[in-house]
């Protein structure tokens, strides 16, 4: 562990970059209109799940998961147990930045080959993630302010341009309560609300004399970060219409691409890339930092700096080998059962829960 | 120091890297594509044709107008579908073609009616130069590449000019409307609502519309002008809509901004201009006993505008009269425009939409049969409320001084 601190603030910043850097999927599309009522319930989901990672962190405050883990299950099993977690953060980071790199190649740069994009992200993210959490979380402050300033103006042209035609969200309950449901809970509950499991490795850092306080803040972050991607969702369709947004890998580009005022203020592509990078930057960086200083801690390695160029090169192949097209990758991120029923469910929901069963009893 | 050294042959390596000059694309090497058209030819094939701007012959300004050279070209070449099209016309032009700056599509009437406009916009939509807030519109007893072909006077850019043409008769007509590819799309998939799509037609010889000397005369021979809308059934071009029909179908969609209507006054007909300064429409769907029942409810806000017949304009009991005429012209105009979709039938109004929105279960059953059976069977009823708020400058005419 880096002796490093931060703060609340930034604790609650980085909670929302990471939540809001999917703002550009089409996220819980399965139930058609109802989408953004599937990332309410995902949401509250989501919260149900910090809530049970915030109890085990109340149990071990001082120490990282792959630790308590060791204690928890003693320390054979622990040990396994916390390379396996290392190994999913590894695989998430991969999956956000292939997800990353597919989006600019797709948008911007049709003959530039993955690697180079991908090289790009993780040249940048190495080097942020060696200088340390206080760094990542100061860099968080800054452009919590641009995200903000973006989505605000952005709101407000949609609005002023009169896309919204409330119609398009009607009727509401198309597909029915039960794809309602499903929707949310294998998709919705685990991206992205789920994966922030890897927060877990970063609330040690988290300078707090209450651990409340850390409560309120975390619920507070999926609580905002929860509406604010319901509302996108819902702007999405109103403007466009679910046959489009459905058809679309990146819905929010085309509701920002119909903004026109005057005949000048139009073509804003921009903003979402500049959204899509802000975003694709912070979400990567706190999961490859998870993984790091996951490790470091389970092979007692005291520079954690030095891991980061080794583990950044296995993210970087990982992520051009784990598909062959991004079909493929997003069939495996959202549709495929076998990624769900044997990474997403037990690492997210079920050896968590497992975890703080086991904590309940031995800490009685 | 060591680390110092390796960081910096790190950050030189990072450079070459993140620059990324892959995909560069210089200025003076692209064609901008101001307008893409679609044929069909004898055999049965796509004909994509481009305008192309000439850029040193639109730039005004210090150049004295541009020159005498014309402000595009216009290439064009067949292909079983519009990617091979382009491909076969990029071999003719010198630079890449670039599509961000297109702004009108131009469907054929010949495409439009026999092959059918339901395959032709996947590439648009896909590829990730178009906008999808690209216009679309029609030829009318044209073909696509003469239209592209025509110079225009006002507007350098002939792509320009026609899009220009057209917001100018949606904002004051009320019998067109621009529609772009998203919603051309939109309505393409919903049963419920086909598309409506305005057509311009070439007035004059088209070839002589090609030379620089037609735009030169003050009253140029050749001209584009916007004639009727094209209306849509399972994807083909099936009838024109025009004057009140037009106007009428969209009345009852809420797409007038603005128009004019002459009503019948003291048996005088089209004695007094009303013009619409604001309009909404609102539709309600209703299914009894698997019946449509759908109630148009329209509201009209406009001042009178010009007047032949004298009158006592002063009088709210008058205006009120007055009132009552411009609703029953403008009901009688909606109703006549649904009298013609419901025997075409093909629902151009969206009357299926506002049925899927209220009633999702007896959607699924009756959609496949909306166009053909339901729709043209359902009872529609029209309320129009029209409001004159202001009369100009003069209270009444001075035909009234004249009578007395």
């Amino acid at each position: 562990m880096e002796k490093a601190q931060i703060n609340l603030y930034q604790l609650f910043v980085l909670l929302v970059l990471f939540e809001l850097s999917t703002i550009l999927a089409p996220l819980g599309i399965a139930a058609k209109q109802a989408a953004w009522l599937s990332i309410l319930i995902g949401m509250i989901g989501g919260l149900v799940l910090f809530l049970v990672y915030y109890r085990l962190y109340c149990y071990y405050p001082d120490v990282m998961p792959t630790e308590y883990m060791q204690i928890l299950l003693g320390r054979f099993l622990g040990s396994v147990l916390a390379f396996l977690y290392i190994l999913y953060f590894l695989y998430l980071a991969a999956r956000v930045l292939r997800n990353f790199g597919e989006m600019l190649l797709i948008l911007a740069y049709p003959v530039t080959p993955l690697f180079i994009l991908n090289a790009g992200l993780v040249v940048v993210t190495v080097y942020t993630v060696r200088k340390g959490i206080e760094v990542l979380a100061r860099t968080g402050e800054l452009f919590a302010i641009v995200i903000f300033f973006l989505a605000a103006s952005s709101l407000l042209l949609i609005v002023l341009t009169g896309l919204i035609k409330v119609t398009n969200l009607q009727p509401m309950m198309e597909v029915g309560m039960g794809k309602i449901l499903e929707t949310a809970f294998s998709e919705t509950l685990m991206i992205p609300f789920g994966e922030l499991i890897v927060f877990t490795m970063i609330f040690p850092y988290v300078n707090v004399n209450h651990s409340k306080k850390l409560r309120k803040a975390g619920l507070m972050a999926i609580g905002f970060s929860g509406i604010v991607l319901a509302f996108t969702m819902a702007i999405n369709i109103s403007v466009m219409g679910v046959s489009i947004v459905s058809r679309s890998p990146f819905p929010l580009l085309s509701t920002i691409r119909s903004i026109e005022i005057a005949g000048f203020l139009e073509r804003l592509d921009v903003y979402f890339m500049m959204v899509l990078i802000i975003g694709g930057f912070f979400k990567f960086s706190i999961i490859l930092y998870g993984a790091a200083t996951g490790t470091a801690d389970l092979f007692k390695i005291k520079e954690t700096s030095r891991l980061i160029y080794p583990l950044g090169f296995i993210v970087l192949m990982f992520s051009l080998a784990m598909a062959s097209s991004y079909p493929e990758h997003t069939y495996k991120i959202l549709h495929s059962d076998a990624v769900l029923f044997t990474t997403s469910i037990p690492f997210l929901v079920v050896i968590p829960i497992m975890l703080l069963v086991i904590a309940f009893f031995k800490n009685r | 120091m060591k680390h110092k050294r390796s960081f910096f042959a790190f950050i030189l390596i990072s450079l070459t890297v993140v620059s990324g000059c892959w995909d560069k694309r210089e200025m003076n090497e692209l064609a901008f594509v101001s307008a893409f058209a679609v044929d069909l030819n004898e055999e049965g094939k796509y004909v994509g044709t481009f305008q192309i701007i000439n850029p040193g012959n639109v730039a005004g300004g210090l150049q004295g107008g541009g020159g005498q050279n014309a402000s595009i070209t216009v290439y064009s070449a067949a292909g079983d579908n519009l990617l091979e099209t382009e491909g076969h016309v990029s071999m003719k032009v010198s630079r890449d073609l670039y599509y961000a700056h297109t702004n009108l599509i131009i469907i054929s009437e010949k495409v439009a009616s026999e092959k059918g406009i339901t395959e032709l916009f996947d590439l648009f939509e896909r590829a990730r130069e178009f906008r999808t807030t690209t216009n679309v519109v029609l030829t009318r007893n044209s073909s696509a590449e003469e239209m592209l072909s025509v110079l225009t006077e006002k507007d350098k850019i002939p792509a320009e000019q026609i899009v220009n043409n057209l917001k100018g008769a949606e904002e004051s007509q009320g019998e067109y409307q621009k529609i772009t590819i998203d919603n051309v799309i939109n309505s393409l998939i919903t049963s419920g609502n086909e598309p409506l799509i305005s057509a311009f037609s070439i007035k004059g010889e088209p070839k002589k519309g090609t030379k620089m000397e037609n735009i030169q005369a003050s009253q140029p021979e050749v001209r584009m002008e916007p004639n009727g809308l094209g209306v849509f059934k399972n994807g083909k071009l099936i009838d024109w809509l025009e004057g009140e029909t037009a106007r009428g179908t969209l009345w009852a969609t809420d797409k007038v901004q603005a128009t004019s209507l002459n009503i019948t006054w003291k048996n005088k007909k089209d004695a007094i201009a009303y013009q619409v300064v604001r309009q909404k429409t609102k539709i309600a769907a209703q299914l009894k006993k698997d019946r449509p029942k759908i109630s148009i409810s329209v509201r009209a806000e406009g001042r009178i505008a010009e007047v032949s017949v004298s009158s006592d304009l002063t009088n709210p009991h008058t205006l009120a009269a007055i009132e009552k005429e411009v609703a029953k012209e403008i009901k009688e105009e909606i109703e006549k425009a649904i009298y013609h979709a419901q025997i075409n039938k093909s629902d151009t109004f969206g009357f299926g939409d506002a049925i899927h929105r209220s009633h999702p279960d007896k959607w699924k059953k009756i959609k496949s049969e909306w166009n053909n059976e339901y729709f043209p069977s359902s009872d529609i009823e029209v309320k129009v409320e029209a409001f004159i708020r202001r009369t100009g400058l003069r209270t009444n005419s001075y035909l009234s001084d004249l009578e007395q």
